[in-house]
């Protein structure tokens, strides 16, 4: 386990990048100042496909998994898991939620936000927002902190269609029922808040997010340069304006100045690491929040991630020109970001995450893959195994999986990862090599 | 006579084999995963759902080359068997979105089983109006795939003919469950997991048949003598295996109750019939199965939200006299644990000491847990 004295965070290499940290401490900040001035905060899950309905309504949005982040980065997440083990939840439960969970039950217990709390913790809620979007642990989480406080929640059902479905058949009714999850909250909120929905100003706000959405896309394409201009260890952190400022001119103008930084960088062919050996992709997983600097390690040793599957921008969708309501624009936004490659992928290996993965691969010239294990992350960890068989049937690539987790320390091994580390790049080299690269 | 619960022992044992037999002799078998595919639909169509089981007492070994170990051990050892051939008897394959681990296995069994029919039903979490609207939508969907496969048309009357005999079913099941509230109880907590795991396995009218003949048996157990046990409930996720329930009875309990996905999850309620079979399957399988991957929105307090969500346990352990509890969660199950600490407050606010025991779905370590069982059941004696 690394030493607490050391930093866990990784070395960045955008200018922009190092501007995000400040954009994070502004997010906790800004819900306490809400909640000083009496105005509605909430709790709230990523990808919920509510951001901008939130911006709307003028609630402050408290991101909680990136609160379980931010508490692994800052290695203060012990006391937190603790609590939670303490009060009877599971340790292989998704520790992003017991981290919450911890931070909310240990605020009950002694009445106010726990001593240090990292970035001064998070505001009291007025409201739980809670989805089923890509995991259980996104609804459960928030029910079991009936305990704690008597909060009103309201949880919605993002659907994510099966991947063998014909889309022309459930096309309609996927987001009809989008749309009415999403109309349930807006009146939940409407009355909660006691302010209408300004539904122009929804549709202004869904411009800026797409504007935003466009910007990041664009970024992503720009790392397809060699020398590769940023790296993981950059996008885990400048996916922050995209996934928990989305629908504020913020993260518009991030992406903006982002991109013209990889234009920059990409003219003057300015790289990540003096030598880049070995471009690898992020293939499935979330980072050990834990031990980021294990991306500099790589770096170190000349590997730079090019691509990664998790925390990507919001993929440009065909919306027919008929839909102008924004809470349609928001269901089709959904729908078609789920279902994009599902037609392609039938055409290709069959699944879709595989498919972009192998297109990535060679789009962006990888040399291999690295997944991240998470031992409470059954969304994000279930099928790698299969997604390794998957991709090295298509390509004589090597995959490497790391093992520990989102937040909690109390099975990695630092020493251990570095050593499968060394060895997966020795094996990327003589793949390499082999390949005639 | 032969004793028809011996016979039902022999079931459980070979329902394997029985399926197979069943497939020799023409008959189409569905497989399926957790307690939410309307196996109504299935028999409506003269297809026979087989729910799949797991094998506690075989180590999960080809499945390790295809799946990650923090996933639900139970999914694991159903997919093991899959691939071990155990399961090629099956003509196809039903998974709804259960949780987290039941969906993203669909695709994964696919690849490597490669099932002849295969479907995916996709189960809201909520239970708002647009929830059962939806919900009803996919099981039109589902019920279209199941015509395609079987080239054949499911009229409403058979579908209403199909509910009617699921209820009959689960009316029977739960005259049997009532000769538990005696004391001692008629039926063991092993005859019953017996009943229900060899049942999930047969057609209908089968299991029909053959509820109606065990009841008069386990009624005439009345005229027997019986040594007063500690009685239990039992509330957790799949436990499609005796060896766990026998573990506990031979320790000196008796389970007199279950709130289990195996058990009364699945029988407990009718299906409602109105004058639309597919909303009323709709209803019933997204309301009326109280698994906690189905979202109950809160009300008033906390104390109010656990009665909402609750108060049918309160009703267990009030009609069958309960005195302890036993949680028995499967381990990397996200939707029971984020519930145990509610469950235990609910349980403990009753009076009703609880045994809390995360497993991994294996008996790896018997001595362990029979002596945390004994000490339990000393507790309550």
């Amino acid at each position: 386990m690394g030493s607490l004295e050391e930093p866990t965070s990784a070395t960045k290499s955008l200018e922009c990048a190092k501007k995000v940290r400040p954009l994070v401490k502004e997010m906790y900040a800004r819900a306490h100042e809400a909640k000083k001035q009496g105005r509605p905060v909430a709790y709230c899950m990523v990808m919920s496909q509510y951001d901008e309905i939130l911006r709307a309504m003028d609630v402050t949005p408290i991101w909680t998994e990136n609160y379980g982040g931010l508490c692994a980065t800052k290695r203060d997440a012990d006391r937190f898991l603790a609590k939670a083990d303490a009060e009877g939840y599971s340790m292989f439960l998704c520790s992003y939620a017991t981290t919450g969970i911890g931070f909310d039950a240990l605020r009950r217990e002694l009445e106010e936000i726990p001593a240090d709390a990292p970035d001064g913790g998070m505001a009291e809620p007025d409201m739980l927002l809670g989805s089923s979007a890509m995991c259980d642990p996104r609804y459960k989480w928030y029910q079991a902190l009936g305990r704690y406080k008597d909060t009103p929640i309201y949880n919605i059902d993002v659907v994510i269609p099966p991947v063998d479905a014909e889309l022309g058949e459930i096309r309609d009714y996927y987001i009809k029922y989008q749309v009415e999850e999403i109309k349930g909250l807006v009146a939940f909120l409407e009355k909660a808040t006691k302010k209408k929905m300004d539904w122009e100003r929804l549709n202004e706000i869904i411009d800026l997010s797409e504007e935003t959405n466009r910007l990041w896309r664009e970024c992503h394409q720009l790392r397809k340069a060699i020398p590769c201009p940023m790296p993981a260890e950059d996008h885990f952190r400048t996916f922050v304006p995209g996934r928990f400022w989305l629908g504020t001119q913020e993260a518009r103008d991030f992406y903006r100045e982002m991109r013209d930084e990889l234009k920059y960088r990409v003219e003057n062919k300015i790289g990540v690491v003096p030598q880049e050996k070995y471009r690898l992709l992020w293939g499935g997983g979330l980072p050990p929040w834990h031990t980021m600097k294990l991306f500099n390690y790589f770096g170190a040793l000349g590997a730079v991630f090019v691509r990664e599957t998790a925390y990507i921008p919001y993929e440009s969708v065909d919306i027919p020109p008929l839909v102008t309501h924004p809470l349609e624009r928001l269901a089709y936004r959904a729908f078609g970001h789920f279902t994009y490659r599902y037609e392609g992928s039938r055409k290709g290996c069959g699944n879709p995450h595989v498919q972009l993965i192998l297109d990535w691969l060679d789009e962006y010239k990888a040399d291999g893959v690295v997944m991240h294990q998470v031992m409470t992350c059954r969304a994000t960890t279930i099928g790698q195994t299969h997604h390794r068989q998957l991709i090295q049937k298509y390509v004589k690539l090597p995959v490497m999986f790391l093992e520990s987790d989102i937040v909690d320390v109390r099975t990695y091994s630092e020493e251990q990862t570095r050593r499968q580390i060394d060895t997966f790049l020795e094996l990327v080299d003589s793949y390499k090599t082999a390949n005639g690269c | 006579m032969a004793s028809r619960l011996a016979g039902v022992k022999e079931l459980y044992e070979n329902r394997i084999r029985r399926a197979e037999d069943l497939r020799l002799s023409g008959s189409k078998i569905i497989g399926y995963l957790c307690c939410f595919p309307p196996i109504e639909l299935m028999t409506a169509i003269d297809l026979v759902p087989c729910r799949i089981t797991g094998d506690i007492k075989e180590q999960v070994t080809r499945g390790d080359a295809y799946l990650e170990t923090l996933m639900c051990p139970y999914i694991r050892s159903c997919f093991d068997l899959a691939v071990k051939g155990k399961y090629d008897f099956l003509d196809g394959l039903v998974v709804p979105h259960s949780c987290d681990s039941v969906q993203r296995i669909y695709d994964i069994w696919k690849y490597y089983a490669k099932p002849a029919y295969s479907h995916f039903i996709d189960v809201p979490h909520m239970t708002h109006t647009a929830s059962i609207e939806f919900f009803k939508r996919e099981l039109e969907r589902f019920k279209q795939s199941l015509e395609r496969y079987a080239q054949k048309e499911i009229s409403p009357e058979n579908l209403v003919q199909a509910i009617h005999l699921h209820n009959e079913n689960r009316a029977l099941l739960r005259e049997l469950y009532r000769f538990r509230r005696h004391n001692p109880p008629l039926l063991s907590g092993v005859e019953a997991t017996q009943i229900l795991i060899a049942g999930m396995t047969l057609p209908a009218r089968e299991y029909h048949e053959l509820l109606k003949s065990i009841i008069p048996e386990v009624a005439a157990r009345k005229e027997l003598p019986g040594e007063e046990k500690p009685r239990i409930l039992i509330y957790g996720s799949e436990i499609d295996d005796t060896g766990f329930i026998e573990l506990i009875e031979q320790c000196g309990a008796d389970i007199v109750m279950d709130d289990l996905c195996t058990g009364t999850r699945q029988f407990w309620h009718d299906v409602e019939l109105g004058d639309d079979p597919l909303e009323a399957l709709a209803c019933h399988y997204l309301m009326k199965i109280p698994c906690p991957r189905t979202y109950k929105p809160r009300t008033g307090t906390h104390a109010e939200d656990l009665e909402n969500r609750f108060g049918y346990l309160k009703e267990y352990a009030t009609e069958f006299k309960v005195e302890g509890v036993i949680l028995y969660i499967i381990r990397f199950c996200d939707t029971h644990g984020f519930d145990v600490p509610d469950v235990k407050d609910y349980f403990e606010a009753m009076g009703l000491p609880i045994l809390y025991l995360e497993e991994d779905y294996a008996i790896t370590a018997p001595e362990r847990l029979r002596t945390q069982v004994r000490t339990f059941i000393d507790l309550i004696g």
